[in-house]
């Protein structure tokens, strides 16, 4: 068996919501823990909280848009 | 006088200016004026200041500002560590800005006292709201300008071309130049500004203001003709494309563009009237050549700012006398006055190419000297009593002797009502109202009748039910946009009504919640009804296709927008505490929110569960304390999922009118029904004054306008005079959804009139709440099947509201408004008698029953004490006999 470098993520459970309907389009988390945490792999981390940025990002006002 | 007080004040101008800098500035100023001297663009929101001629400008001045300063700061011995570090933070931070750096212009050596900025590029001034004399400084902001946000420190206002111009027709009654100066140097004055005033500001000031009132729109004989005293500019306007074609060419009329062309008659001449409470103008005579006696808090301003004579009295005038003093100073007698006329159709383009020539065309009729149409007799009922902003918001409108057209906004439940009545009572002309639905129309009749001493034969009404004429030759119809809008398939009654009402000329036209009427209705409407004047009533001055701006030149400049958070300190609505409540959306409704791409997510994020706990905590909580609680959801599954689930009170539009007015009197009445659940239709039609709590849990997307009205469904709450009281108003809104998004967007105009949205993240004391629904996992999980087995039409909102025939679309939002109510249809089916009669089923029993079911069906019953009173007067009756 092969070791694989993790990350433990600490959310909330809408988060983990979003990061549970990311990871079916490509695979990146290793165990779902509990509620609030995830093991995901170490080398997408800063991908994911990319994508977590926008994601959460598409609900909120500002008075540009 | 004036004179005098301005020979006083003006040099002490620019005192604080050092010399060099004036000059620099001067210069320039020339430069950009004779830029303008051709409009390079025409500004069509009527957006001030060319924005090209000033970004180079300020860019320049701006540059050379800094070089100076760079000069300036040089030999830095004689400054303090502080103020060095000061200027080295300053120079560090100024990039930030870009355009927005003003930190070159010199502040006034006694600014800390001073509580306005005015910005050089684009007319906005910022009112330090803190500051002690911010009161006064208001009064006269509103006066030349219009506001555009009030929170609780900070406001902001805009001068636009519409606003100097209500302030000079207002305050000063000449146009010419050295008047408006003068107002510059009062405005120098009171403005008490930090900066001096910039420059561009006062060219943009002066010039707009001298082409004001030039041209004027005046209806004669059922025909429109465009005036002015000034040949020349009538000619320039003929030059126009847009406005040479609208021209009505009469038989005697040659094509050459000359004066000798143009209609000549006299101007007329204005006497002085007769109205009640004459008597006062004697006294009020004493202040003449004083310009700006007009308007009450103009006159406050003048002897609180200047502190000159505290003798002035605070002017409780009624707007009609006002007017009467004010006819004075018009001086236009004896002036020839040349015309040419327009065709009907083509009012619109001439007014809006008027406006973009820099010629705003001026809608003022001269209602008293109006002989052709015929009187009538309305007043106010002797014990109708104006509150003070609704006299200065009418004061605005009857300025200087003459009705002005345009739109009047207060907040909902301040009496809009009654200004419209009062301005059609000042008019005593013939008069047209037009509302939104057929239930206003009703009540804008019985409000009629109860504030004026109007008589049901001269009020008429024009609605798909009813068609009725007022007699003799004047009076007033109340009808809906909609039916005078409407082109085809009229009845043969209703095309009798709308020849009745397009062959006459009205004195004055109210146009009820003026911002929800399509453009197109609405020029219809104006152009086929030929009106005097017009005034629009509105709460909310906001559209979300920001189609506002063509309100300006349909109907007129905004005259008066009142201030929220003043009204309510002064108790004229209620105190309202705004929150926004945040409840996490639970794991399984959001897992299945972000699968479902479709309108269902909506009903998903209404039925979390959380949001579920968190409404009943809050209604449980209000009602301990004694509130009555309305809570509004526009979708109808949410709303009856909500009601049974907590077992309450509902209604939606699906309830029949008997149900709905026993539901309401309980509500009102009855200590034992203290809250009640509303779809759409409380939003605008019902009138509920117990109602002091109001929650939100499902509403129309981003609409601002649907915010402000269900606040209003508070502002006009009962007890809003008792010690302290407050009223409540809550969102709730699930967590990392598109609602977060929709309810910031909805409150920015509450925002705008300076209330203050508190957000909850956690509602103390929600887990300790007894038999709190949906504790469980297991039954979160039943929840979210059930609204999945949910059909997609059922996320809709408001689809349980119909207009009537004859209601505007935009004011009962309904998607499909209009269409017949589907009747439900008929079946066939075969079976044994036995099954036809229900023995065959198996045996159900609606375990959650709607509340409203268990209401007794008759009215409230009667107290022991009575019912055993009128047992026995029955029983002595029968023993009598």
């Amino acid at each position: 068996m092969r070791a694989i470098k993790c990350v433990l993520l600490t959310c909330d459970p809408a988060v983990k919501e979003i990061l549970i309907a990311m990871n079916e389009r490509e695979n990146f988390i290793i165990e779902d823990l509990d509620d609030y945490h995830l093991v995901i792999k170490a080398d997408e981390e800063y991908r994911i909280r990319r994508e977590l940025e926008v994601e959460l990002e598409k609900n909120t006002y500002s008075l540009e848009s | 006088m004036s004179e005098k007080r301005i020979a006083e004040v003006g040099p002490s101008d620019y005192p604080a200016k050092r010399a060099r800098t004036d000059e620099d500035q001067e210069d320039i100023v020339i430069d950009y004026n004779e830029e303008d001297a051709i409009p390079p663009s025409p500004p069509e929101e009527a957006n001030l200041v060319p924005r090209g001629a000033t970004i180079n400008f300020s860019a320049l001045t701006r540059k050379l500002a800094e070089a100076r300063r760079a000069k300036d700061t040089e030999p830095p011995a004689n400054l303090s560590s502080l103020e060095q570090h000061r200027r080295h933070q300053d120079s560090l931070v100024s990039h930030i800005f870009m355009d927005q750096d003003f930190s070159w212009l010199h502040l006034k050596p006694d600014h800390a006292s001073r509580p306005l900025w005015i910005s050089p590029e684009d007319g906005h001034i910022i009112l330090e709201a803190f500051s002690p004399i911010a009161e006064q400084a208001q009064d006269f902001l509103t006066a030349i300008s219009e506001p555009v946000s009030r929170p609780a420190f900070i406001h902001e206002y805009k001068l636009t071309s519409y606003s100097l111009y209500a302030a000079v027709s207002v305050g000063l009654q000449t146009e010419d130049i050295i008047e408006v100066r003068a107002l510059l140097r009062l405005r120098v004055r009171t403005f008490s500004r930090k900066v001096p005033v910039p420059d561009s500001i006062t060219a943009f000031i002066r010039e707009r203001t001298l082409s004001y009132g030039k041209v004027k729109l005046v209806l004669k004989h059922n025909k429109y003709f465009v005036e002015s005293s000034h040949p020349e500019t009538l000619q320039l306007l003929l030059k126009d494309r847009v406005i040479r074609e609208a021209r009505l060419m009469t038989v005697q009329a040659d094509n050459s563009i000359k004066a000798a062309t143009f209609t000549t008659s006299k101007a007329p001449v204005k006497g002085n009237l007769v109205i009640p409470g004459t008597a006062k103008e004697a006294e009020k005579k004493k202040d003449d050549g004083k310009p700006a006696t007009a308007a009450p808090t103009d006159a406050d301003l003048f002897t609180s700012v200047v502190g000159v004579e505290g003798g002035l009295p605070t002017l409780s005038l009624s707007p009609i006398l006002m007017v009467n003093f004010l006819v004075d100073e018009i001086e236009e007698d004896d002036e020839n006055v040349h015309a040419f006329e327009i065709n009907d159709a083509k009012i619109d383009d001439v007014k809006k190419r008027c406006n973009e020539l820099e010629y705003p065309m001026l809608e003022e009729y001269d209602f008293r000297n109006d002989t052709v149409n015929a009187n009538l007799e309305i007043d106010l009922k002797p014990a109708t009593i104006i509150r003070p902003y609704q006299e200065t918001s009418l004061s605005k409108m009857f300025g200087n002797g003459r009705a002005r057209s345009g739109i009047i906004v207060l907040p909902c439940g301040a009496g809009k009502t009654l200004v419209g009545i009062t301005a059609a009572c000042t008019i005593k002309k013939s008069c047209l109202v037009l509302c939104t639905s057929s239930v206003s129309v009703m009540q804008w009749k019985q409000q009629f009748m109860q504030w004026s001493n109007v008589t049901d034969k001269q009020i008429a009404v024009f609605t798909a039910d009813e068609k009725e004429r007022f007699a003799g030759p004047s009076g007033i119809v109340v009808s809906t946009y909609s039916m005078v809008a409407n082109t085809h398939n009229r009845s043969h009654e209703s095309k009798k009504m709308m020849e009745f009402l397009t062959s006459r000329e009205w004195g004055f036209i109210l146009l009820d919640e003026v911002h929800v009427v399509p453009a197109a209705m609405f020029r219809r409407v104006v152009t086929t009804i030929k009106a005097h004047s017009k005034l629009g009533l509105t709460a909310t001055l906001v559209r979300e296709d920001d189609k506002i701006a063509d309100l300006n030149y349909m109907i007129g400049p905004k005259l008066y927008e009142a201030n929220w958070m003043d009204l309510a300190a002064k108790g004229h609505i209620a105190n309202v505490q705004c929150a926004e409540v945040w409840c996490p959306m639970t794991p399984e409704f959001y897992r299945q929110y972000l699968r479902i791409q479709n309108r269902k997510r909506m009903l998903l994020y209404c039925m979390n569960p959380n949001k579920f706990q968190a409404c009943q905590f809050l209604i449980k909580y209000h009602e301990d304390r004694g509130d009555k609680v309305i809570v509004f959801s526009d979708n109808v599954y949410a709303l009856e999922a909500y009601a049974k689930r907590l077992g309450k009170l509902y209604i939606h539009g699906g309830t029949g009118q008997v149900e709905r007015m026993r539901i309401l009197s309980w509500f009102q009445h009855s200590p034992q029904v203290n809250t009640i659940f509303l779809s759409k239709v409380g939003d605008t039609s019902i009138d509920l004054p117990e109602a002091t709590c109001l929650i939100q849990i499902s509403s129309h997307f981003g609409s601002r306008r649907q915010e402000a009205q269900r606040l209003g469904r508070i502002l006009r709450a009962k007890r809003r005079n008792d010690e302290g009281f407050n009223a409540f108003f809550y969102s709730l809104v699930s967590k990392d959804t598109q609602e977060m998004f929709y309810s910031t967007k909805r409150q920015q105009f509450l925002i705008d009139q300076g209330y203050a949205f508190k957000v909850i993240t956690h509602l103390d004391g929600l887990d300790k709440m007894e038999d709190l629904v949906y504790r469980t996992r297991d039954e979160q999980i039943e929840l979210v099947q059930s609204v999945l087995l949910a059909s997609e039409s059922e996320a809709d909102l408001g689809s349980d509201v119909r207009g009537g025939e004859g209601d505007l679309a935009g004011t009962v939002t309904s998607k499909d408004f209009g269409r017949v109510p589907r009747m439900p249809g008929t079946q066939r089916t075969t079976g044994s008698l036995q099954a036809l009669s229900g023995g065959a089923h198996m045996s159900y029993v609606e375990q959650n029953k709607s509340a409203n079911k268990k209401l007794a069906r008759e009215q409230a019953p009667r107290h022991k004490l009575f019912a055993k009173r009128e047992k026995e007067k029955a029983a002595a009756r029968k023993a009598a006999r």
